[in-house]
């Protein structure tokens, strides 16, 4: 009876889809008690575009330009993971030339700058601290414009192919890029007055969203989330992936494990991806290849054979399995991103207990993107 | 990761194994002794995280593959174990009760190939379609053609299939296009 009547307290709330405060095409159906969540359920399906199954009917080649689109921020892990599992498959990966192998490290780099600054802007942005998002924008904009002049377009790039890359670096990218890098280095500091500087941000987002450190591996978090628990996983580093072992870097650390310790970790982290940048650049070949010689595209067959490949994403631990059969086209491909656990069984645990104010904190704190959990 | 494939033959006796990288190996195991693997593995061999759970339909076989991949965080080695189970009536024993994110993955699978878990939460409830009354569209025999073309209606197509001489009618001699 007791239940029954605290039960009836309970007002069901849907957060999203439609909502400024959501993290992309999902939402999250919740119960409140006052202002306070008692419970949530995650909600996709409204993004779903069967990525994996079309990528089962369609040559090897033909899957770039669905790949990219599993995650609008961020693309181009996701061409390095499907060209590196199928250059593992097919024996293709002892052919990538050297410079191709550094041109792919700094693109996944200059993704991963692109996607901080977004998601340190909606930090920001979901607490009402309207300018910082519009500034972060505008200098997430800035690699954008290097983005289109390497790869010819500013979203999607469909640049990595198998083999190495589709065309080499133009002439005076390097120094176009340290022009960049230098403008957005000095409008950080301006961004850490008005974020972390912000008496508003530092109330919302100390002490609110704390993950468990017991729950970091056994729930399989990663990225940002369990850096900011002070644990230093960086695949990067963990299992190092084209040129990141010859990189002179450190994983950045925060303790806290809640949203604010979660911001500045992607806050060193866009120092540090600048700082990756300036490294590769300084260590680019001068000449060779930027691909390697590739058989016939339209009649390529992959021997049968499985294999996981992972890297790090902005949001964390990104990886794919993939299945060949010995044919034409993927037998199977399964895309698990960080999101899948972050955005579903983590967010759900989290959110009991949560004031329904801090939700869309929470959420991108969690940097949850929906295309990843659909795919 | 031979140490660990060792121990495994010797405790399991496994179908097949192999290192696929240096942090990389993968084990064929009947599906009966797959979870007390899978357990055995968590609970003593430090591989404490479920990476992910996957399903691939080997439909020429009549079999469904399970793929469970495990992270070890100490040394950062990953495990996948595979087990293939029969493609009619399919079930699986779930590791929900070990790994407490499983039950997406298994909601899911469930939903797109049709396996399911029994004891796992959320079985049947749809995670990312709705109302779907086809077969599993993630299985080999479901046709996306056939289905697009009787849900969708179609649309009439532009008479030419020259891209060139089309824009040229619609915009003008010339077109946008340069000579």
């Amino acid at each position: 009876m007791t239940e029954t009547r605290e039960r009836s307290k309970e007002v069901q709330i849907w957060f999203g889809p439609q909502h400024p405060g959501i993290t992309g095409n999902m939402s999250v159906q919740t119960w409140l008690d006052g202002d306070t969540l008692t419970r949530g359920i995650t909600h996709v399906g409204y993004l779903h575009r069967a990525f994996e199954k079309l990528m089962e009917r369609r040559l090897y080649i033909q899957s770039f330009p669905i790949v990219c689109r599993i995650c609008v921020p961020e693309p181009d892990t996701n061409e390095w993971l499907l060209a590196s599992a199928l250059e593992e498959l097919s024996g293709l990966d002892r052919e990538v030339p050297e410079k191709a192998r550094w041109i792919r490290t700094l693109v996944l780099e200059m993704s991963r700058l692109g996607a901080m600054l977004m998601v340190l802007g909606g930090h920001a942005g979901s607490m009402g601290l309207g300018p910082a998002p519009q500034w972060m924008i505008a200098l997430r904009d800035l690699v954008l414009d290097r983005f289109e002049e390497l790869t010819g377009g500013r979203v999607y790039h469909m640049y990595i192919v198998y083999g190495g890359v589709r065309r080499d670096l133009p002439e005076g990218f390097a120094e176009r890029m340290e022009q960049t890098l230098k403008t957005i280095e000095s409008k950080l500091p301006l961004i850490d007055d008005v974020i972390f500087g912000s008496a508003v941000f530092r109330k919302r987002a100390m002490g609110v969203g704390v993950v468990p450190r017991e729950w970091a591996f056994e729930m399989g978090i990663s990225g940002p989330v369990i850096r900011a628990m002070g644990i230093p996983k960086d695949v990067r580093k963990d299992e190092p992936y084209e040129k990141y072992a010859e990189l002179d870097f450190d994983v950045v650390t925060e303790e806290g494990s809640d949203i604010f310790a979660r911001a500045m970790v992607r806050r060193r982290e866009i120092q540090q991806s600048i700082d990756l940048i300036r490294q590769i650049l300084a260590r680019m070949p001068k000449e060779g290849p930027y691909c390697a010689e590739l058989p016939n595209m339209l009649e390529w067959t992959i021997p049968v054979g499985q294999t996981y490949v992972r890297a790090e994403s902005s949001r964390g631990e990104m990886g794919y399995y993939v299945v060949t059969d010995g044919s034409k086209k993927l037998r199977r491909v399964h895309v698990r991103g960080p999101s899948y656990v972050h955005g579903v069984s983590l967010l759900e645990r989290l959110i009991p207990g949560t004031n329904i104010a801090d939700l869309a904190p929470l959420m991108v704190s969690l940097q949850v993107c929906p295309p990843e959990i659909e795919r | 990761m031979k140490e660990i494939l060792k121990e495994i033959e010797e405790r399991f006796g496994p179908i097949w194994e192999r290192v696929q990288r240096p942090k990389l190996a993968q084990v064929g195991i009947e599906p009966a002794k797959a979870v007390p693997l899978l357990t055995w593995l968590k609970e003593h061999r430090g591989y404490v995280t479920l990476v992910h759970l996957s399903a691939v339909d080997w439909i020429e076989q009549g079999e469904f593959q399970l793929t469970w991949l495990l992270g070890n965080p100490e040394t950062e080695e990953r495990l996948m174990i595979c087990s293939r189970i029969d493609r009619e009536n399919p079930a699986a024993e779930t590791v929900s009760g070990l790994w407490p994110q499983a039950v997406t993955y298994e909601q899911e699978i469930n939903e797109m190939f049709g396996v399911s878990f029994p004891g796992s939460p959320r079985q049947g409830v749809p995670f990312i379609l709705e109302g779907w009354k086809d077969i599993p569209p993630m299985r080999r025999d479901f046709d996306t053609v056939a289905f697009v073309e009787k849900h969708i209606p179609g649309r009439e197509g532009r008479k030419h299939i020259d891209t060139r001489t089309y824009i040229g009618e619609k915009f003008g001699e010339k077109g946008y296009l340069h000579d």
